[in-house]
């Protein structure tokens, strides 16, 4: 591969959205060229440094007047669905069944994971034990639940532990271990592996958050974050064979 | 699955469009002003999300709403990169390799990426500083992915650049 080709390739290499045979093509390159060598560690000192940029957080006025215009837009929305639903049994009478849609335990978890992982945002609930120390974290959960979650620490590359708490996910209790990647939270919900088989690994989309289902060793594993879909997945595979 | 309900959907992603918005406007008050008037659009159109990316979404209609606030006004200092856009930094300053993005603190930081034409600005904060992935970013500024990924690869040459000649120029050799 040429230093141009590379030139190229090489934001991508470094956000990784190459494909597995372009990478291994600029890595191999970079490995043996200085000077895209030294390209590629610039790159990522700017990309560490840009990343340390101010996150501006939305004013509480601003959250509150969002929130009461859409209390007031909901209100309007169920006048109109009760509407909608009085025309409804008017018009087609008794016989008729109820309609629910079709939906998987599965979805039904990941609508969970989804709501535990925004409740635990909102409410200013993220940890009941606050630690970066995995031998505090893990002990915290002795008594509190009839099983030991794994605990790893990932601060190593740049995940770092930063607390758990006790949470309920399909009805049971869970252990929720609390991850950060920048400004990004990660929730991993973790409990005995009760359901049922067609569940196993996951990826997917809930309401614009990213999901990794696993089951390793008898553990069943949620990780949910707005973290994008490719750092998710390296912090999933991490987690699973640390 | 349960019927979605924007204050689910789309309010746990209020931090991230006001960031957005903030790096958009570089104004506490004008970004404030573009996210309330984005979530009473997203309201109206909520039924129209699909594919489950509220937060892709929301970015999507921040950036409409401010654009069509800055072409209302006839405003022009929006400063696009991309028609005409030599870089007016010299190069023949550098040292890199001596010099480079050593000690800035993040209010050089913060000056250096408010310098950038706004195109620029923009895929940088959605990946660096929000993590979006090249095929979000396209969806949010409506361009292919093949342009996110030169885009983005100029605008981070531009920031070297910008920052390169910020770094303190007593630095010991």
């Amino acid at each position: 591969m040429s230093c141009e080709l590379v030139e190229r390739d090489l934001d991508a290499y470094l956000d990784r959205e190459l494909d597995a045979e372009s990478s291994a093509a600029v890595r191999e390159h970079v490995r043996t060229c200085a000077a895209c060598r030294r390209q590629f560690a610039q790159r990522e000192a700017l990309t560490r440094l840009v990343r340390g940029a101010p996150y501006y957080s939305a004013p509480d006025r601003l959250r509150a007047r969002v929130f009461a215009q859409s209390t007031r837009s909901n209100s309007m929305r169920r006048v109109l669905t009760w509407a909608a639903a009085a025309v409804l049994v008017l018009s087609v009478g008794a016989g008729m069944t109820v309609w629910r849609p079709a939906s998987s335990r599965g979805n039904v978890i990941a609508n969970d994971v989804v709501s535990d992982h925004v409740r635990s945002l909102m409410a200013d609930h993220l940890f009941d034990v606050q630690s970066t120390d995995l031998h505090t974290v893990k002990p915290w959960f002795l008594g509190k639940l009839d099983f030991s979650p794994p605990v790893v620490d990932l601060a190593s590359i740049g995940f770092p532990l930063v607390g758990g708490r006790l949470d309920y996910v399909g009805g049971r209790p869970v252990a929720a271990l609390v991850y950060q990647r920048q400004k990004h939270t990660i929730n991993v919900f973790v409990s005995p592996e009760r359901d049922d088989p067609s569940t196993r690994d996951l990826v997917l989309t809930v309401r614009g958050f990213n999901l990794h289902h696993w089951i390793h060793d008898g553990m069943s594993f949620w990780a949910v974050s707005d973290l994008n879909g490719a750092e998710l997945s390296e912090f999933a595979s991490a987690l699973q064979a640390p | 699955m349960r019927p979605r309900v924007f204050e689910e959907t789309v309010l746990p992603h209020l931090d991230a469009a006001f960031n957005y918005a903030r790096w958009l406007t570089r104004n506490d008050i004008e970004a404030e002003d573009v996210v309330q008037d984005a979530c009473v659009r997203a309201m109206r159109f909520f039924s129209s999300l699909r594919d489950d990316d509220a937060r892709a979404w929301l970015f999507t209609i921040v950036r409409n709403t401010w654009y069509s606030r800055v072409s209302r006004r006839g405003h022009v200092a929006v400063g696009s990169a991309l028609n005409g856009g030599q870089d007016q930094w010299p190069d023949n300053a550098l040292d890199p390799e001596e010099r480079l993005l050593q000690q800035h603190t993040v209010t050089v930081v913060r000056a250096a990426l408010e310098q950038l034409p706004v195109d620029f600005r923009e895929v940088i904060v959605l990946r660096e500083i929000e993590g979006l992935s090249y095929k979000e970013i396209a969806a949010v500024v409506g361009v292919p992915i093949g342009t996110v990924m030169s885009r983005l690869a100029r605008a981070r040459d531009r920031l070297q650049t910008i920052l390169t000649l910020a770094s303190p120029k007593e630095t010991p050799r």
